[in-house]
């Protein structure tokens, strides 16, 4: 089987897994787990767009995140639009401030650690207004949506908690595998679009891209505005599930370190990486409560040191993430292969 | 003689095989086999609070309050209605983040708890009691002051303390009250909350609308955010403003900073009343800063302290090295309200633990409550209290029935 037939068929077997997940594990933790794994990943593929592709490595993409939180819930809170209708407006209001960051940063030619600086900037200035504009967000109260506990208008109002048997334990589980089908969609278009190829060129060498005429701002602000746009489904999916959301769950750190994590664990500019990403640091984080928390009883947080040794181990010996390190076992073992025909 | 390897001797790949066979250990591990249930198996109740994270020291406070109240169950044999079955905790850590209070409920299911008691914060309340209620599970809000945690129709959800807006309410009549007492010597207000979670903004807001109609002038209303490093700036506003009484509402550490930056500013309004202040009613804060913390008085949860089973419970937790702190005690409540709740039941069927919390009529706690009577999952009865430092004690000054000493108001210039 060709490199190309053996990641088609590796894509295909895991979006089937992915898929029939539901129907095959019976355990809600687990669901949970996987869906809390799929909910980083999509973060992870968010950051991955502007930062793994384009190089433009943002510490505040909680920005987008939380502003899609925040007009999902607020434009139902106040104005009690259908969930379905004011996605769109979460979205467009995340490609906005995009759009808006963006064009200030790359503009006057932010790069590097001045760039991830202001988006940092940026996020902390939203967070600081969230809080400030009682009148606007509710502040600091943070905004609460109505319960909806008939099974019959689980669809209507995007809630599927209490819905029957199936969408309530695989409604929320679809909505966050669908929209990170939708990162992987887009990741997978900037590997094989001239736009992407562009972006690409931009974080090489973008002087070098100028001077093959590549409109580096031009390339940096789609590639903005379509990081917010994925980014801003996570936002959207958390309001929806868990009905609340505050200056800090919107705008904290929180959602920004998690973003950059999943993809830089799993490997920048990869379409896979994110997931993998995201899996590995769950799975880490499980491993080490099962077994710090079996070993030292109630210990609370030595897990977590575990898990950031764990981390720097990585981060330490595997500068390209998982993805980085799979291409290296597969291509010992095509080497091999190709010693045992000759 | 065998060289020992040092670390930078093993190889990536080796140091890499190592992670990987961590990683399937840990699945495995993780998998685990599934939970058979057996009738002498004891009573599991998950108990949830954010013991990591910047909600830490509240959390680990409430998971002792709630461990202690489940070692007392188990000493006094048991759940007697089901043949003396011990309480087993099931612990989750909420790492102060809600989605994570949700998955350990999601965890608690699968190991067969009864009920859950948690989560401390507002914000990881309304998201695990909502979990749980998807399974059912009866779950026991040991803190969360957000009044809609509770009467949002979740048949599951109880809080056995008081929320928001009976607590503001108290506070503002108790205010009235004592400041009329003392021939009204207080008229103009600032409050300073924090802003960063539901319960400071909640807070202020409930406060100014209440203070207002009762004669009182709002002068400012100054909001900071949680984890607040300098309280200089706050201050030197209330300086300016001088108002007759300063009204805080915040956590812990920002109450400490608060008031210890207006000892060192020489901020000396007639009263510091505050309403949910986080270091106001504290032991560890009067222990640690007498002086900053004499004649502040505080309308918060409190214990009846006529009660013995109360002063056991502090001589307990401060023999274990920690603040007698509200999460303590309401945490120990909340756990033995459930255990009251499964005696009542016979059972430890979740729903008919939910039947016994919902008609409870319990009165053996050592809270100033009374009978417990649930309405919408709210305990009618609960009631905050005010009290005051006082010679470098903390008493109860408000309501009579439970004062143990008169109050100080104004404080002494």
């Amino acid at each position: 089987m060709t490199g190309a037939n053996a990641q088609r068929a590796g894509w295909a077997i895991l979006i089937a897994a992915l898929l029939v997940a539901p129907f095959a594990i019976h355990s809600g933790r687990w669901m949970e787990f996987i869906e809390l794994t799929l909910f980083a990943a999509l973060l992870g593929q968010g950051w991955n767009i502007l930062g793994g592709y384009g190089g433009q490595y943002s510490f505040g993409h909680a920005l987008f995140f939380g502003t899609a939180a925040y007009l999902q819930a607020l434009l139902q809170y106040k104005l009690g639009w259908s969930p379905w209708v004011t996605m769109w407006f979460a979205i467009g209001g995340a490609v906005a401030v995009g759009a808006f960051v963006g064009f200030l940063s790359f503009r006057y030619g932010l790069r590097g650690s001045y760039f991830a600086l202001v988006t940092l900037a940026f996020a902390e200035a939203f967070h600081v207004l969230s809080r400030s504009l009682i009148s606007v967000t509710e502040g600091g109260r943070g905004v609460q949506l109505a319960l909806n506990q008939d099974p019959e208008k689980a669809i209507e109002t995007f809630q599927f908690t209490f819905a029957g048997p199936f969408l309530s334990e695989a409604g929320y589980y679809y909505t966050i595998l669908f929209c990170l089908l939708i990162g992987f969609a887009v990741t997978g278009w900037l590997n094989h679009s001239r736009f992407g190829a562009q972006l690409q060129a931009v974080r090489e060498d973008e002087d070098a891209a100028e001077a093959l005429g590549i409109n580096a701002f031009r390339v940096k602000m789609g590639a903005i505005c379509l990081s917010a746009a994925v980014t801003s489904l996570a936002g959207i999916y958390y309001v929806q599930k868990f009905l609340f959301v505050d200056p800090g769950i919107a705008y904290g750190p929180g959602k920004s370190v998690e973003a950059l994590f999943a993809a830089i664990i799993g490997g920048l500019g990869t379409v896979i990486g994110p997931l993998l990403g995201s899996a590995f640091i769950h799975l880490v984080g499980e491993f080490a409560k099962e077994t710090i928390g079996a070993m030292l009883g109630d210990r609370p947080g030595v897990d977590l040191i575990l898990f950031g040794i764990i981390l720097v181990l990585i981060l330490a010996y595997m500068p390209r993430g998982l993805v980085g390190l799979a291409e290296v076992i597969w291509k010992r073992l095509s080497a091999k292969k190709e010693d045992g025909h000759a | 003689m065998t060289k020992t390897k040092t670390f930078d001797q093993f190889s990536r790949r080796q140091v890499l095989a190592g992670v990987a066979a961590g990683g399937a250990f840990a699945a495995a591990g993780t998998l685990g086999v599934p939970h058979i249930a057996r009738a002498a198996d004891p009573v599991k109740v998950g108990v949830v609070h954010p013991v990591t994270g910047f909600l830490q020291f509240s959390g680990t406070q409430c998971r002792f309050g709630a461990l202690a109240a489940i070692e007392e169950i188990n000493a006094a044999g048991g759940i007697k209605a089901l043949g003396g079955a011990k309480l087993e905790a099931v612990l989750g850590d909420a790492q102060s983040k809600a989605e994570i209070g949700a998955a350990e409920v999601e965890k608690f299911n699968e190991a067969g708890v009864s009920a859950i008691v948690g989560a401390y914060a507002s914000g990881i309340c309304l998201a695990t009691t909502q979990a749980a209620a998807k399974y059912g599970i009866p779950h026991v809000v040991d803190v969360g002051v957000n009044d809609k945690i509770v009467g949002r129709g979740l048949e599951n959800t109880f809080r056995f303390g008081p929320g928001f807006g009976s607590i503001t309410k108290a506070g503002v009549d108790h205010l009235i009250a004592i400041n009329d007492a003392a021939g009204k010597p207080t008229k103009s207000v600032v409050i300073v909350h924090e802003n960063t979670t539901p319960f400071g903004s909640f807070m202020a807001g409930l406060l100014e609308k209440n203070l207002t109609p009762a004669g009182f002038e709002v002068k400012e209303v100054l909001p900071h955010p949680t984890g607040n490093k300098d309280f200089n700036n706050i201050a030197l506003k209330i300086k300016e403003a001088n108002p007759d009484l300063v009204i805080p509402s915040h956590y812990y550490g920002d109450g400490v900073l608060f008031l210890r930056t207006l000892q060192r500013q020489r901020v000396k309004p007639k009263a510091i009343y505050s309403v949910l202040g986080g270091a106001s009613s504290q032991y560890r804060f009067v222990n640690e800063f007498p002086d900053a913390a004499e004649y502040v008085m505080d309308c918060n949860h409190w214990f009846d302290p006529r009660k013995e089973a109360a002063q056991a419970l502090r001589k307990k937790t401060e023999a274990a090295g920690k603040s007698f702190s509200y999460e303590v005690f309401l945490a120990y409540e909340a756990m033995m309200f459930a255990a009251d709740a499964m005696e009542r039941a016979g059972s430890a069927d979740r729903a008919k633990i939910i039947e016994a919390m919902a008609s409870s009529n319990w009165s053996g706690h050592f809270m100033p409550y009374g009978p417990t009577k649930m309405v919408n999952g709210q305990n009618e009865g609960a009631q905050a209290m005010v009290m005051q430092v006082l010679g470098k004690d903390i008493e109860v000054v408000a309501p009579k029935e439970f004062a143990t000493k008169a109050p100080v108001f104004p404080r002494p210039a």
